[in-house]
Order: C-alpha cells, then sequence, then structure tokens
C-alpha cells in the first residue's frame, strides 16, 4: 500500500522556525541570521556594529560554534547578553536550538537578536531559524569567486557585507565583481564594504540594520 | 554533515505519517524528492539512510530519489533553459536579468508499506 505524503522533510523545522518567528515579533525582537565562513570576521564585524549602536538598538546573541564559547566570550565582554550553543559536530544551527536559546533570553529587555551561525557557506542555507534579515559576510582575503561557488547561500542573504577590506591593497578581490554576482542572486540585496578594525564602513551598516529594525516595528 | 540532519527529519517524517496513517506494516519504499538546486547530496542522503535507519520504522526501506529540474527563465532572449547548477546569468545569452525557477524541493512523496 501507497501513501502518499507529499510533505516537506524540513517541515519540523520550518514550523519551529515560525514559531520563533512569532515568539520575536510577539517581543517586539528583530531577528538577524549572519552567515559566512570560518575566519570571514562574523565576531568581529558583531563587535564594531554593536559598539556603534550603543544607546540606539540593545541587541542579544546567540551564538553558534561546534565547540567552544571562545565567541561568546568576547561578545560578553562587551556588555551583550549572549547565549552560547555549542552543535557538537552539526555544521548548521537549527530552528529548534534557537528554540531552546531564546527561552535563556529575556526578550522584553532587547530591541534586535543576532544569531551567528555556524562558520559555513553551505548547510546554513536550508535552515529558517525564524529570523526577519539574513546577511553573508565575505572577507576580502576569501576571494571574490565565493557567489559563483556557493550560489544559494548568496540568493538567500538580504545583504552582503564585505569586510576586511583593509586588506584590499594585498589581494585581488575585486568588490564591483562580487557585487555584480551578488546582485544577479538577489536583486534587492544590499552591498556593504566595511573594515572592523579600521572602522570603514560601519555606520552605514550600522544605520541600515537599525533602518531595518525600525521598519518592522512600525 | 548537511545530510545526517535531513535523513534524521525524514524518519521523523515517517514516524509521524505512519502513525497518522495507523499503518503498523513494515516500510517497504520511501519516493523523495529532492531538486537539484537542494543543495543536498542523493548519494549522502543514501549513506546516511543507512546509518540512521537500522532499529527504526524505517529500517530496511528502499530509497528511491526523483531530482527535479529546475529552469533559468530569461527576461531578455525570453528562453527557458533547463538547468543542473544554479546560474547567475542566461546560458544562452548571458544575460543577467534572469529568475530560477524549480529545483530547490525536498520532499518525502511516498511511503509504501506491507500489506
Amino acid at each position: 500500500m501507497k501513501i502518499v505524503a507529499a510533505k516537506k522533510i524540513l517541515k519540523a523545522n520550518d514550523q519551529l522556525a515560525a514559531e520563533n518567528r512569532a515568539r520575536l515579533d510577539a517581543d517586539g525582537v528583530f531577528g538577524v541570521n549572519v552567515v559566512g565562513s570560518p575566519g570571514a570576521g562574523k565576531t568581529t564585524l558583531l563587535e564594531a556594529l554593536f559598539a556603534q549602536l550603543k544607546g540606539c538598538l540593545k541587541p542579544a546573541v546567540i551564538e553558534g560554534d561546534i565547540a567552544g564559547s571562545i565567541d561568546a566570550q568576547r561578545i560578553e565582554r562587551i556588555g551583550v547578553p549572549v547565549v552560547q550553543i555549542n552543535t557538537e559536530g552539526a555544521c548548521h544551527l537549527d530552528a529548534n536550538m534557537i528554540a531552546s536559546a531564546i527561552k535563556e533570553l529575556d526578550l522584553a529587555a532587547i530591541d534586535v537578536l543576532v544569531i551567528e551561525n555556524v562558520g559555513n557557506l553551505v548547510c546554513t542555507a536550508g535552515y529558517d531559524l525564524g529570523e526577519r534579515l539574513r546577511i553573508v559576510v565575505l572577507s576580502t582575503s576569501e576571494g571574490d569567486d565565493k557567489a559563483h561557488k556557493y550560489p544559494a547561500i548568496f540568493q538567500s542573504a538580504h545583504a552582503m557585507l564585505i569586510t576586511k577590506t583593509d586588506l584590499l591593497p594585498h589581494t585581488d578581490f575585486n568588490v564591483e565583481r562580487i557585487a555584480a554576482d551578488y546582485k544577479r542572486l538577489a536583486p534587492e540585496g544590499e552591498v556593504f564594504q566595511v573594515s572592523a578594525v579600521r572602522g570603514d564602513g560601519v555606520a552605514e551598516a550600522a544605520d541600515w540594520l537599525a533602518d531595518k529594525c525600525r521598519e518592522k516595528k512600525s | 554533515m548537511h545530510e545526517l540532519s535531513i535523513v534524521e527529519a525524514l524518519i521523523d517524517q515517517v514516524k509521524e505519517t505512519l502513525v497518522q496513517e495507523g499503518e503498523k506494516g513494515r516500510v517497504l519504499k520511501l519516493e523523495l524528492s529532492i531538486g537539484r538546486l537542494s543543495g543536498v547530496n542523493c548519494d549522502s542522503v543514501r549513506f546516511a539512510f543507512g546509518l540512521l535507519s537500522p532499529g527504526t520504522v524505517a529500517e530496511g526501506a528502499e530509497v528511491e530519489i526523483q531530482q527535479p529540474k529546475a529552469a533559468c527563465n530569461c527576461r531578455a532572449c525570453n528562453v527557458l533553459t533547463e538547468i543542473d547548477d544554479l546560474v547567475i546569468q542566461c546560458p544562452r545569452c548571458a544575460s543577467g536579468d534572469i529568475s530560477i525557477e524549480g529545483g530547490r524541493e525536498l520532499l518525502l512523496q511516498s511511503i509504501d508499506v506491507e500489506e
């Protein structure tokens, strides 16, 4: 006997993601999923953005890593509430992990919840976490061919933040090339160029994030 | 690695569906639909299924996978081209004014149960 199921295999994840989104919306919290390779500079970027947004937005962070809590310690040091998730081998966060982590946070006290995903340009693309905004972080040292090689994650991102622009003179990274590739995949997407260590471009990216956050609230 | 968690979710779906349908028979076959742009590797799914299914309701089931194709719809030359990989320009005229259709399916289509 054949049972016709026609169900999404990741239906359980999608349902949990929808619940996470509703949970965050209920408290007026804007969810942001930050994806990128290991070493792209995601945590350094967050430190710079939060410093810029001080007094304007109250953030909290969920850190996803295979092991350890080095990133969470860095976020804690700058006075931002943080929950560490250790995936113990899994290459991405899923909506169930986020549902548990959200319970550890005081949502009434924050405006924006930034989820720093496990460093990975492949698997993270398939899992909705319940975010309202997805940002892909790409550093100049990784090369400008990444949108070609990992199109799914770039296509799903609302913005691409190019980090480590201070290294541009030492690489053959072509900003125009990657920006054009990204725009073809995500015509509505925004492109920002940031050097978190020098501070270049941080204000522009932070302003955009704050605007997105306000748009959602109003 | 990614396929392991997908197969875990798949086996949960099978369990849930059997309970809903009140079926207790042995599962003979699962039909899956994995789009070519889903980023999921079919060989890895079969491998993960071999690792994860023993001891579950899906143990011993045959896994049949269909791989729906995707298409690139070009607004410049007005041609729909079948594609196997995600493209950022029309394979025919190289225009960037395109939309990608289909190929992202990740579905459990049906379950064959022994009578």
